[in-house]
């Protein structure tokens, strides 16, 4: 199993560093400078990156912890917790990246607003289940509580998504999606460079499950084998 | 705005917590190689005993 993992996917690693070289390049050296944000505004290649990872990484939680519950199965257990901790990881960047654009553009790091309230609820859920994971004994029921929690947790996307259009906030409102398409209330650098860094991180989403997921099946076979031990002493 | 600086230490946070995490998750991965190895070696020997 391990041993397949050892040497990785050398060609995945080369293609986002790579991608990586392409992002950074392009926010420092491409696209141009906002007129009323000034050069704090290029915060957002890395902000919106974060926060679609977190989001795809909650989305692969809620699908992996439905897929558990529906099968049985050990190992959606074991992608739904890689996900998760991913996603934890994205999302407090995305807490921690908002408010240092915020202060400069808005003169305070934090608002209760509801787009920021809701994602701090979200982080908050996401924590909880982490804890819930390293707090309670291992075996099925853990991971069932854990499913639970996973799925419950994701409903609070669409409420993040639409809460600058229910809502009056003082988060912007969508400018990569609007209603008269994709990238429609962006300069065409700004949208290509947006495409290149969400594109690098979520290679780098890949990588990071590709190492959690080998982690916890490592986890698994340790555990088995010192109950093998115990059972032969 | 000139926030050049911010904007670097900025980056420069966030690409240390992406770092630490991925530096985090294979140090983890190679210890749990190593354990692996450790009790796959010891498990014969136990039998044989």
């Amino acid at each position: 199993m391990n041993e397949d993992n050892e040497s990785g996917p050398p060609i995945l690693i080369w293609f986002t560093v790579l991608m990586f070289i392409a992002a950074i390049s392009a926010i420092f050296m491409y696209v141009p400078t906002e007129k009323t944000e000034g050069i704090i505004q290029r915060i957002m290649y890395f902000h919106i990156p974060c926060a679609w990872l977190a989001f795809f990484a909650f989305f692969i939680v809620f699908v992996c912890s439905i897929l558990f519950l529906w099968k049985k199965d050990r190992e959606w257990d074991i992608y739904a917790h890689a996900s998760a901790e991913i996603g934890v990881v994205f999302c407090s960047l995305v807490l921690i990246t908002g408010p240092l654009w915020a202060k400069p553009v808005w003169g305070t790091w934090w608002v209760w607003d509801a787009r920021l309230t809701s994602t701090l609820v979200l982080w908050l859920i996401y924590i909880a289940y982490l804890m819930l994971r390293m707090r309670t004994d291992a075996g099925s029921m853990r991971a069932r509580y854990a499913a639970v929690v996973g799925i419950a947790g994701f409903l609070d996307i669409p409420i993040i998504h639409f809460s600058v259009l229910w809502w009056r906030t003082f988060h912007p409102k969508p400018k990569m999606i609007t209603s008269e398409g994709i990238g429609t209330g962006m300069a065409n650098e700004m949208v290509i460079t947006l495409g290149i860094s969400l594109f690098a991180f979520t290679l780098l989403y890949f990588l990071m499950m590709e190492q959690r997921i080998a982690l916890e099946k490592m986890k698994d076979e340790i555990d088995r084998l010192k109950r093998e031990k115990l059972y032969s002493n | 705005m000139n926030h050049l600086g911010y904007l670097f230490a900025a980056n420069l946070f966030v690409w240390g917590a992406i770092f630490f995490y991925v530096f985090t998750l294979i140090k983890k991965n190679n210890q749990l190689k190593q354990d692996l190895q450790l009790i796959k070696e010891t498990l014969p020997k136990d039998s044989e005993s």
